[in-house]
């Protein structure tokens, strides 16, 4: 099959790849960029572990061809928080045992960043309705809605 | 110490920086080709034609592979780990799944036909489209209920029959009697659905020859690892000490991820036959098709009342489902999880139970979380709701009278389990107030007068955790050890790696056994490592289902540490010239008893390895390997209440209030403990409202095959929950610890579903089956109309 060629930036790194107009945005992350922090749980659009940040706003890379994030700023778990800092929300999600097995873990993680960004004082109906894309089968959600309330408390008291 | 603390976990750092290893993310020196399989689109059907020519000839195709191949290279199947046991003396009519279509017919939708390796999955898939098959159509039939009737038609003709085999238990002649003798009899019709664990990471192997040094490697989506490799030995007839198994990061098991499946065993003959390594990492769809089901019994009880709602008698006669085959564990519920715990929470005299094991053609049927647990509370749970109901007695009030007292423990059931401890009515008395039960009924009175549909649900429940001991469960059918091992390994840095035999995929075994490891080590929990999923490394194991891994795994762990200390004491002693008995070890340090002299740990792990001056007797080195069997399983119990609101304009529920009080022996890490209840409720919670796996009844055809076919509940879906607990000791392990995995998926549908009939008692609905969505409310109610005029 004929390649495209795009270019994107990936957690602040500029990529320049040739792709196959069939390759999707989860499987050019994972296989061609070996970032398999991002997950395919279902690969049909419904489950939100493959969730990531695609200029600004969530999506999700299953659903998604490599070639639709031509000249993209794409955002994965990998670049959330820094070596030496984790990201607030990585953080409240540690203190709050907001993950049991880790696969849906990255996904929710993007999603809950999203929502602090428009609502940094969201109440519990707001998560629960925030990550009703995400599906988790571990946690039952209690602790995930508890880890995204201590996350917005921390980046509160933090300031922007 | 660090027992009983809420440690945050010591995994979590890796999974919240996408750094969790997957077996999807494991990479290999050599370039990894993929495999793809056709799967049946019948039901059940002939195969007359596999035509492999175009696929073969297909751009980067390495082999397709078919059942003809399999055969030709001798290879085996997937005996059973718990095999089916006739009680009655009859011989079992077993029928393995196999792991690729052998004998010109296959039997469910989604049965393995041909396998494609290619250098890539996209060209697998291509290849997969090109490979013809001519099948010829036979009827089928999905149905449990229906499956020993007449003109059914036959799973395996050979067989004569869809009976796999009965099992019988308790006390037949004494449960006839009571309910001759009855005040009150109530029966009622409970089909358990047919579900699916659904864990988020799809199923997915990885399989490796090395043909110059001939060693096999599988990375495994897997909870026991050492288990898969014994099975090895039957499917490919790979001696366990040439194979590898490794389970790395698992996202999520809950049972289904205990088995070894067809691709596992295929994708490692790929890699044999190509000479290359093989992965496959299952679609949705082929999860939602291909992993075990789970629950699908069709069961009647009666249950005989004295006057004052006394509980004489219950008898059951159940159908459970195989599906088309019978899975590698699958009479561990019949012949071990089901009918030993039919007594629940109950005083209950006399029990009798019969259950007939069906073949039809659906997706084999093995242990999900519960596993034979969630249909016996359900079962009889519903019985007392509508017995309650019918005898216009308060339903909690029914159940308290009914509870076994503290005093009766050890009680001894009429299916002859013995709890070994346990204090229902506390549980009970805990969950009134937690839930201010009285102010609910009071509040149920009102919204009814107000035309509102509110219910209370209650269930009440022990569970049989902690598998073994290793005697009990192979007089239970267990074909595996239900012991667990683990090894303490001191470095000469006094810095510890622990081995564990179980595996942990969610559960957060790197943190609670260490929390074990390191109060019996008296150490810094961060000077310890914890390694499991690795046979190469671990030097046995059983694995972790049926919440048995902190009673055996987690004891074992216990045990080998005090093992270390016991030596290390030896070699203290020598070193400062004192007994061993007048040694402490606690933060790091050794301690003459009443003086300030000192040794440090980690001194003493050195000279153990590197000093020739140390007692004659004493071996070098310091490590410590326990296989421990448990002297009894353990039994957790829980009571759970919740109240639901039903729309009487939709008929959609809502869950709004949902209490559980557990009794699971000694905490190790509370925070560990909770979200295993509250993960537990949710899957409770999806049986209960939502979740099906359903066929076509006509063409026998899958109809769940997607999530947005297959609902599993969202964020929004479930309310937050109100937790207490009351701790009682186990008394079969020196920890006093019990199981603590299934309860939530134990007690929630049974809870979930009273509390809907109790909403609409009153308008004559008196069972509605599972998921009890809007549409058989509805039904319900139109139904209950119809019969009342």
């Amino acid at each position: 099959m004929e390649r495209e060629t795009i270019s994107v930036t990936v957690n602040g790194r500029a990529y320049e790849r040739a792709v196959e107009p069939r390759r999707l945005l989860s499987d050019f992350l994972r296989e061609d960029l070996r970032l398999t922090g991002t997950h395919v749980g279902c690969e049909h659009g419904v489950c939100g572990s493959c969730t990531v940040m695609m200029d600004g706003v969530t999506a999700r890379s299953c659903l998604t061809f490599a070639v639709m994030a031509d000249g993209a700023e794409i955002e994965t778990i990998e670049g959330l928080g820094s070596v030496e800092a984790m990201h607030p929300v990585q953080q409240a999600f540690w203190e709050k045992h907001g993950l049991q097995c880790g696969f849906c873990t990255p996904g929710m993680l993007m999603t809950a960043v999203e929502l602090l960004k428009a609502n940094p004082d969201p109440s519990v109906d707001d998560i629960r309705d925030a990550i009703s894309g995400n599906l988790c089968r571990c946690t039952g959600y209690q602790t995930i809605v508890e880890s995204i309330q201590y996350a917005a408390k921390l980046m509160r008291e933090d300031g922007p | 110490m660090y027992v009983g603390q809420a440690i945050r976990r010591r995994e979590d750092e890796r999974f919240l920086r996408g750094r969790g290893r997957f077996v999807e993310d494991i990479t290999l020196d050599q370039p990894i080709a993929h495999a793809a399989f056709v799967r049946s689109p019948h039901a059940h059907a002939a195969v007359t034609h596999v035509d492999t020519a175009q696929a073969a000839a297909m751009p980067g195709v390495l082999a397709v592979l078919t059942g003809a191949d399999w055969t030709a290279a001798g290879h085996g199947e997937a005996e059973g780990v718990w095999p089916v046991k006739d009680m009655s003396g009859a011989d079992s009519r077993t029928a393995y799944r196999p792991l690729i279509c052998v004998d010109g017919v296959v039997r469910c939708v989604g049965e393995i036909v041909a396998m494609v390796v290619a250098e890539d999955r996209h060209q697998a898939l291509d290849a997969a489209e090109a490979i013809e098959v001519a099948y010829e159509e036979k009827p089928a039939n999905t149905i449990t209920a229906g499956a020993l009737d007449p003109d059914i038609p036959l799973v395996h003709p050979a067989f004569g029959t869809n009976e796999v085999m009965v099992t019988e238990h308790g006390l037949k002649e004494e449960t006839e009697a009571a309910l001759a003798n009855a005040h009150h009899v109530t029966e009622v019709v409970v089909p358990t659905n047919r579900v699916t664990a659904a864990s988020m990471e799809p199923r997915a192997y990885l399989g490796h020859y090395d043909r110059v040094n001939d060693r096999y490697t599988v990375w495994t989506t897997n909870q026991a690892p050492h288990i898969v490799r014994r099975y090895f030995t039957k499917s490919l007839h790979i001696p366990e000490h040439k194979l590898r198994v490794i389970a790395p990061d698992v996202g999520g098991g809950f049972g289904m991820k205990l088995y070894h499946y067809p691709e596992e065993g295929l994708v490692l003959w790929g890699a044999i036959v190509c000479d290359r390594p093989v992965r496959w990492v299952g679609t949705r769809s082929e999860c939602l098709l291909g992993d075990t089901h789970a629950r699908d019994h069709h069961t009647v009880g009666r249950m005989g009342f004295d006057e004052n709602g006394k509980i004489l008698g219950v008898k059951f006669e159940t159908l459970a489902a195989f599906g088309a085959y019978e899975s590698q564990w699958q009479a561990s519920i019949t012949n071990a999880y089901h009918f030993t715990m039919l007594s629940l929470a109950y005083d209950i005299p006399a029990i009798h139970t019969q259950v007939r094991a069906v073949y039809t053609n659906a997706t084999p049927v093995d242990a999900y979380r519960g596993a034979g647990r969630p249909e016996a509370v359900y079962q009889v749970e519903r019985m007392i709701e509508n017995g309650a109901q019918e005898m216009g007695i308060d339903p909690l009030e029914l159940r308290a009278r009914n509870l076994i007292p503290p005093e009766k423990f050890p009680y001894q059931t009429a299916l002859g389990i013995t709890y070994d401890s346990g204090d229902p009515p506390v549980l009970m008395g805990k969950i009134k107030a937690l839930a201010d039960y009285d102010a609910l009924r009071a509040e149920q009175a009102r919204l009814r007068a107000e035309g509102q549909w509110m219910g209370i649900g209650i269930s009440a429940f022990f569970d049989m955790a902690g598998a073994g001991p290793v005697k009990m469960m192979n007089d239970l059918g267990a074909k595996v050890g239900c012991y667990d091992v683990a090894s303490v390994r001191v470095h000469p840095d006094g810095r510890i790696t622990v081995f564990a035999g179980s595996h942990s995929h969610g559960q957060g075994h790197e943190t609670t056994w260490s929390q074990i490891a390191a109060d019996r080590l008296g150490c810094d929990i961060d000077h310890i490592d914890l390694v499991e999923g690795d046979t190469d490394r671990v030097p046995m194991g059983i694995g972790t289902w049926g919440s048995r891994s902190l009673s055996t795994a987690g004891m074992a762990v216990y045990t080998a540490a005090d093992r270390v200390v016991a030596k290390a004491k030896r070699m203290a002693a020598h070193m400062m010239e004192c007994a061993p008995e007048d040694l402490d070890l606690a933060d790091g340090e050794f301690t003459v008893k009443g003086t300030d002299r000192k040794l440090s740990f980690a001194a003493v792990a050195n000279a153990s390895y590197h000093s020739g001056d140390r007692p004659s007797d004493l071996e070098i080195g310091l490590e410590e390997t326990s296989f421990f069997d448990p002297a009894d399983c353990t039994y957790p119990s829980a009571i759970h209440l919740c109240v639901v609101l039903v729309d009487p304009e939709t008929c959609a529920v809502t869950l709004r209030n949902y209490w559980a009080v557990d009794d699971v022996g000694t905490v190790i890490n509370p925070m560990v403990l909770h979200g295993q209840v509250h993960g537990g409720l949710v899957q409770g919670i999806g049986q209960a409202l939502m979740e099906e796996c359903a066929y076509d009844a006509e063409s026998g055809q899958y109809l769940s095959g997607t999530f947005m076919d297959y609902a599993i509940p969202h964020a929004e879906d479930v309310p937050s929950f109100g937790l207490d607990a009351h701790f009682t000791r186990a008394l079969g392990n020196p920890l006093g610890a019990k199981g603590a995995g299934e309860s939530g998926t134990i007690g929630a549908p049974a809870c979930i579903c009273n509390g809907v009939i109790d909403a609409l008692w009153h308008l004559g609905v008196r069972q509605i089956t599972q998921p009890m969505t809007p549409k058989k409310i509805w039904r319900a109610i139109e139904d209950a109309k119809r019969t009342q005029h």
